[in-house]
Parts: structure tokens; sequence; C-alpha cells
């Protein structure tokens, strides 16, 4: 039973008591958006698209001019212009918020839905999103929907500034727009074009899945209600300005996605994302993913059903999709154990093992702009990197797998192996007894005389962490 | 030059290959390892950016934007992207070659699905476990042969049991008696795959603490595969083809993808034992082609033909194989892309046949479901 802590969150730490009613305690902890629990400086998502505004603004309008032929002092004045902007820094500091949202608050089961829906909706390493602008789009854009109804999450997302960037929206332009007659496109030899990547997506990744049948021609349409979904350019700005609806580069007339017709104009978005998230397999795939993502690599339909009708009679109010998904994975919780993915895990890990992880606020608002960040201001990128999962560099759209087999392979375990040794050196020296060791693995597992006797076939804490943390065990949950 | 369909064909040696059918089968007679190299080139590789067509007007006005404007020489017909200098120069030695508008069957357009389906060799995205190579592996009996340098084990690769992969993180391992431990436990708990995984990682040879540059990769491969009990099949992976904004000419994003994929091509040829690249074939892998025209962001959306790079010793010699569908509007796919006019998966089987010693047949029987697809060993491939 004690698996379910980790299953749906990230375990019971040292000094927490085993709550009395799981489920409840899960169930309570999905309806309210609580303040974040990391007491350091967080900054405003518009705030750091300002550092990147300056770091490409800087890059490609000033230092490739000035430096042209020199391409010595171009490298150098490059590296200071990324520590001005931060560039080594926000990414880590957002993966510290983010993991002290799943070790040291008192809603880890919100945390790991929250991890959940930044990869549903992942921005993936494109440009550099990641260094400056993911971890705030999933701070300020999915976190404050996780007690709205899924359409909104899915309009928030869709005219977010990091996906419409992402996706390539801005590109899009309506062939039969106002754009596509002007003077300037026929001079130049560019004429009005869709990009039909963010449509595609919105599509396959985002709503109704590929199962739901729909054709090139959808996409295709799709993409048309979406053109003039684009950022605002300016010289001063270039690509970093606000979402805005441009009609000039909207296609005119009506359009028709699973069989369903459009008026042109802004609102159009709105009603479409209406209907695919209101479309059976919209219901079936979010279902499918969370059962996934908590229980089992292969969900079954009984499993999904509950969900799919919380889904249906709450009209897609998050907290009760959610709590649906607490309840599936609760009942199922004896007979499916999921392996954990790296993030997941090392949270895990960090969780039991109270390591002095993520970096403390103090030590992370200690950086200052235009100097280089420590080595320790930067291990929360280094770490997930090296454990194979960081969540705000996923190669693809899709997002990071949830697929087990996708996790195993010798490399990713030696990663496991590593890196449960190294937790060693983030240990507490209090923590170093026997004791300890007793305490947790009585909270977290069901069976501590038989973990506590594999522990203790070492002595030093590094193997003993070592041997924990890659326990088939500890791996599932 | 303005080529039509009918005069390239006159123009190529490789006519007969559409009347091909089933060559000569290949069985295992030589003692020699052949190794099998798949370099994956994921996003949509641009074969008309890597293999552009010459003397097309129409193509040069479609990408007026990202035409090249400096080519390495081919043939009458094609021409190099400058980023693939490796290529051309096993080209003049006659060990690489091409094959271009080819693709698997898939016309979706979704990175997704069609990753997914060059991976499986499968028909319907995320249905098939396993992928063509683990299938072809397993067949030639080939367990414990297959490395992948990718941090996770790729699909194309699995199928058949205890691959390796190798991705250096650059810290020790814990001691071997502690691992043996958790091997006792993965046993204890019937986890079959942690520990087979966990049993590669004890026995090989690879340090840890070494870089993960794909050049580093590729030449500690490139001296695993020239070890006679080495594995003889290898996977890597290069992302970043998909340019749909930006894609560039002879600079440019897919021109930097391009030269990493020639990086490999360098380093597995000047660390592999001569014998060895003798005897060993690479091939590239992308789920589809990009569209003719440049969009308006001097990028290309996804298409469907593209084209397949090969080679190492085994290749027959350095030819661009094709059955040119041509660029007008009423020849291309949906009026938009590259078609593709040989199926790719005939080329990976031909080449799973060659370097697996396998017959054909068997081969598209059991990996490939009995697909009718036609033996290009032949042609292609020496065998």
């Amino acid at each position: 039973m004690k698996n379910f802590f980790r299953k749906v969150a990230y375990g019971i730490g040292p000094n927490e008591d085993i709550p009395s009613d799981p489920l409840n305690w899960a169930l309570n902890q999905v309806d309210e958006i609580p303040d974040f629990s990391w007491k350091g400086k967080i900054y405003s998502e518009k705030e750091l698209r300002k550092h990147y505004r300056d770091w490409v603004y800087g890059d490609r309008k000033v230092l490739r001019k000035k430096y042209k032929d020199n391409k010595t002092l171009y490298k150098t004045h490059k590296d200071i212009l990324r520590h001005k902007t931060g560039q080594k820094f926000w990414e880590s500091l957002e993966i510290s918020i983010r993991h002290n949202e799943g070790i040291n608050s008192n809603h880890p089961v919100l945390a790991k839905l929250w991890m959940f829906w930044g990869n549903f909706f992942a921005i993936s390493e494109k440009d550099f999103l990641a260094n400056y602008s993911t971890g705030a789009y999933q701070r300020e854009i999915i976190r404050p929907n996780l007690n709205q109804s899924f359409e909104k999450m899915v309009y928030d997302v869709t005219t977010s500034w990091a996906m419409i960037h992402h996706l390539d929206n801005s590109e899009s332009a309506g062939p039969k727009s106002v754009t596509a007659g002007e003077e300037w496109r026929r001079r130049k030899k560019e004429p009005a074009t869709i990009n039909e990547n963010h449509g595609r997506e919105l599509l396959e990744l985002h709503t109704v899945s590929p199962k739901a049948g729909y054709t090139q021609e959808d996409v295709i349409q799709l993409a048309y209600i979406m053109t003039g979904w684009q950022h605002r350019w300016s010289k001063q700005n270039l690509e970093t300005g606000n979402v805005w609806f441009n009609s000039e580069y909207h296609q005119r007339g009506k359009k028709t996605v699973l069989g369903k017709e459009y008026k042109r104009g802004k609102k159009a978005l709105a009603a479409v994302i209406k209907d695919l998230v209101n479309h059976p397999n919209c219901r079936d795939f979010v279902s499918e993913r969370l059962c996934r993502y908590l229980i089992t690599d292969e969900p079954t339909k009984d499993m999904k059903q509950p969900i799919i009708d919380a889904f249906k009679k709450s009209d897609g109010h998050l907290p009760e999709i959610h709590k649906a998904a607490i309840k599936v994975a609760f009942d199922y919780n004896d007979k499916f154990k999921k392996f954990q993915t790296p993030e997941n895990w090392f949270i895990q890990v960090a969780k039991l093992g109270d390591l002095e992880w993520p970096p403390s606020p103090e030590s992370m608002d200690s950086f200052e702009l235009g100097v280089k960040p420590t080595k320790k201001q930067r291990s929360p990128e280094r770490l997930l990197r090296n454990i194979g999962q960081h969540p705000y560099r996923a190669k693809q759209p899709n997002g990071w797998s949830d697929h087990s087999d996708d996790w195993i392979s010798p490399e990713l375990l030696i990663r496991r192996l590593v890196y449960a040794k190294l937790s060693h050196s983030f240990s507490k020296m209090q923590n170093n007894n026997e004791m300890y060791y007793q305490n947790i693995v009585e909270k977290n597992f069901d069976n501590p005389d038989k973990i506590m006797k594999y522990l203790n076939q070492k002595s030093r804490i590094v193997e003993k962490q070592t041997l924990l943390f890659n326990h088939p065990e500890f791996l599932r949950s | 030059m303005k080529i039509t369909r009918r005069d390239f064909l006159k123009t190529t040696a490789l006519t007969s290959l559409y009347f091909a059918g089933y060559g000569g089968q290949t069985y295992a007679s030589s003692k020699k390892k052949k190794n099998l190299v798949i370099i994956m080139l994921r996003g949509g590789m641009d074969g008309l950016c890597a293999i552009p067509i010459k003397g097309d007007k129409n193509f040069e006005k479609l990408r007026s934007k990202i035409n090249l404007d400096r080519t390495l020489k081919l043939t009458s017909d094609f021409d190099l992207h400058p980023a693939l200098k490796t290529f051309k120069n096993l080209w003049d030695q006659n060990q690489s070659a091409a094959v271009h508008a080819t693709n698997i069957p898939y016309t979706g357009r979704s990175h997704f699905d069609g990753q997914n389906l060059m991976e499986s060799g499968g028909k319907i995205p995320y249905q098939e476990k396993t992928g063509w190579l683990g299938r072809g592996m397993k067949i030639a009996g080939l367990t414990g042969n297959g490395l992948a340098l990718a941090l996770p084990m790729p699909l194309l690769i699995r199928g058949v049991p205890m691959n390796n992969n190798y991705f250096p993180v650059g810290y020790k391992l814990p001691y071997p008696q502690t691992l043996k431990m958790i091997q006792d436990a993965y046993k204890e708990y019937d986890e079959q795959l942690l520990s087979e995984n966990l049993e590669i990682i004890q026995t090989r040879e690879f340090s840890n603490t070494a870089s993960d540059h794909s050049w580093v990769l590729a030449s500690n491969a490139a001296n695993e595969l020239s070890k006679p009990d080495g594995p003889s099949v290898a996977v890597f992976e290069v992302d970043g083809f998909d340019t749909h904004a930006a894609q560039g000419a002879t600079d440019g994003a897919h021109a930097d993808c391009l030269r990493d994929c020639d990086n490999i091509f360098r380093s597995l040829k000047s660390s592999m034992s001569e014998e060895a690249f003798n005897n060993t074939l690479i091939l590239t892998l992308t789920e589809f082609g990009r569209t003719i025209k440049q969009n308006s962001s001097n990028g290309t959306e996804h298409g469907y033909g593209s084209a397949i790079l090969m080679a190492g010793g085994l290749v027959k010699k350095a030819q661009v194989h094709t059955d040119w569908p041509g660029l007008k509007k009423k020849e291309l796919f949906e009026g938009r892309d590259l078609n593709s006019t040989i199926d790719s998966r005939a080329i990976y089987a031909s080449a799973m046949s060659t370097v697996f010693d396998v017959d054909f047949k068997k081969i598209s029987k059991e990996v490939f479901w009995g697909e009718n697809l036609q033996n290009l060993s032949n042609k292609l491939f020496k065998v």
C-alpha cells in the first residue's frame, strides 16, 4: 500500500507522518493551487522573456555585426552576453522551484500532476527556450490551469508565447489573407504560406490524437484557423513580443475541421478548441495518458473509463479529472507498479534521502546577472541532463515518454547507479545512522524488514543509498 | 538540363532495378564478421538539400532562398551538399552511394508516428514494440551484438535481447560487489529487462568517464565494431532536421545536421580497421523528406520522399540509385512532396540480408510480415 505515496507523489520524507487516509490525503491536494513553497526569488515569464530578448537582440543585431571580422572577440563577447542575460542560470532556478514542490511542499500530488501536464504540453528543446522560457511557461501557463477546465488549459497553452514560438505559428500566413497581397511579398518573392506545425500538434498531441482519424485537410484547415496568432514582432523586441491576433495574416473565409464549419476571425480558435476538447477521442487520450503516467504502460478500458466519465460529467474540470485518476491509481495500487521516469525517480531519491536538494534559496538568490553562475547554481540543469530527462529539453514536441521500456537501457541504468551513489554527497551529516534508514524504509515500504536486510549488506551510506535507490521496489511504485 | 523521368532512367544504370525481382539469394559463406550501422536522422531529412537535382529550373525557383550556392559534384544529374565531405571522399573510392526518392510507405507527415514507423517497420503507429533491425538481428541470431550510441535504447534495435548502449556520463560506477547485490534483487523480483541490462553493464569494457560527442562515440563504436567478437550492429541518432524555419543553404540548420552525420562517417572510416570498414555497411534512416517548396520562413514543411545515404566497403559502387519521379507539380506526391518510388524497407531488408547473411525472403517474411519487398541486394551491395 505504501507505494501509493510514491505512485501519486514522491514518497514520505523522514520528518513527515504517514497519512492515515492515503486516498483522501491525495484527493485533498488537487482543488486549490497554493503559492509556491520555494522561498527564494521567482521571476515572471515576462521578465525572463526580456532576458531572452536581450540575448537574441544583442547577439543577432549587435555582436554579429560588430565582430563580423573577428571570431575570437565575437565569441568572448557572446559569452559575456550569455551571463548578462542569465542564460546558464534560469533553468536551474526553475528546476529548483519545481523540485521543491515535490519535495518540500504540502501538495506533492499536485506537483506530480503539474509535471505530467508540463510534459503533455511539452516545449521541446528549441532555440533558447529551455534557457529562458520553458520553466516560466510551466509555472505561469500550466500550473494556474490545474484547477481550471481542460478547455481553458488548451486555449492558454495554444496562445502562449512559448508554444507559439515553439511550434512556429508566427511563421504561418494565410494564402488568402491581407498580407498575402502585400507588395513586399511580390518584391521579395515571399508568398504567404501556412506553417502546419502548430495546427498538427494541437490535434495530435494536445487534444484528439491521431486516433480521431483526422486528415491532412483537417490539419490544413486548423492551421488556417490559427493563422494570425503570432508574436508581435518589432525591431526592438524581434520575436519576443507578446502573442496577439494579427487579422492581416488570418486566412479569409470559412474553415472546416473534422466536419464542422468555423467562421473567419479571432474567435474561431476558441470555438475549434471547444469542439476538440469535447471530442470523445480527446477524453480517451487524456485518460490514457494519465493512466500511463501513474499506473501502467498498458492502460485498460476499465482503468480509463472512470476518468473519461469524470471528464464528461465535469465538462473537463481538471480537479475532477485528477481525482478520478487518483482513485483509479488507488484501486490498482497493488496490482500495477509503474516504473518511474528518471526525474520522478530522482525527486523521490531526494525526498527519501533527505538530500540537500534542490540547492537552497539562499544559494540560488546569490546569483548576480553578468557573473557566471557557480557550479552549485547550475547543478539542477546538469543533473537532469545526466539522468536522461531534463523537463525543458525533451527532444520533440511529444515530450518525454511514459513507456517503461524507453527508460531501460544499460546507459540509463548507469545514470541511476551513478546518481544513487552520488546522492551521498548531498546527504546531511545527522542522517548518517541506522535509525535514519529504518525510519524512511518503514514509512515507504510494506516490507521494511526485508528491505533493511538488503541494505544492511553494506555499512557505508554511499553503498546503502546505491542499494536502496536501485532496489526494484524503489524503481517502481 | 531538363530531365524527364524517361530520360533519367536512360541515363541511369539502375533502370533494371524495377525489374529486379528476387535476385540471387545470399547464404552464409564467409567467416568474416560483417557490420551494419544505421544512422537515424530525426526530424525529416531533406533529401533534396543533401542531394539536390541539377538543372531543374522549377526546383531552383521553388527554393530561391535556400538553394545551395556551393555543392560537391556527384553525377551528371545530382550534386551533394558541401557539408557531406567525408561522404564525397568515400564516393571517390566507390565506398558511398545513395538512393533517392525513397521512403518508408508512410505519408501522414507526423514526426512521431513517422519515427515510430521508421523504427518499427510497421504500418500502424505505436503498434509494434520491436524494431525491424532488432527483429532482423533476432532471426540472424545476433543476440548481444547490438550497440546503440544513445542514452535510451532506440525502438529500432529492440526485439533482440542483450543490446548494449553507450553514452558516457563521466562518473565511475559503484563497486562490482554492490552491483551484484542489486543484480540479485532484480532477479528475485523477476525484473528480467533490468537484470539483462545490469549484466551488460557489469561485463563491458567502455569507460564511463569519456566524452559523449558524436564523433567520439563513433570512434568508440568503430573500435568495438572492428573487434572480431565485438558488436556487429550499431545505431546512431542525429537530431534537428525539422527545419520549418531558417533551414539555411550551404550553411544553416540543415547543413549543421548533415555535418553531424558526416562526422559519424568520418569517425567510423578513420577509427575502424580497414578490413572491418570493408565489411561494413552504413545507412541513414529518416521519417520523411521535406516539401519541395520553401515556406515564408525560409524553411520547409513535412514531406514524403527523401534519400538514403549509404557508405562502407559493402556498398557496390558510387551511384545515385533512383527511379526519379520528377518535380513537376503533377509528379509530386499530393502536389507538394518529392514522391517515393522505392520502398525504403526494401533497402533495409536487402541490407540486413547482405550483412546478416540471411535469405532475403526470410527477412521480408519474418521482419516485414511478408510484405512484397524487392530484393535489391545485388543492385546496391556487395553480396
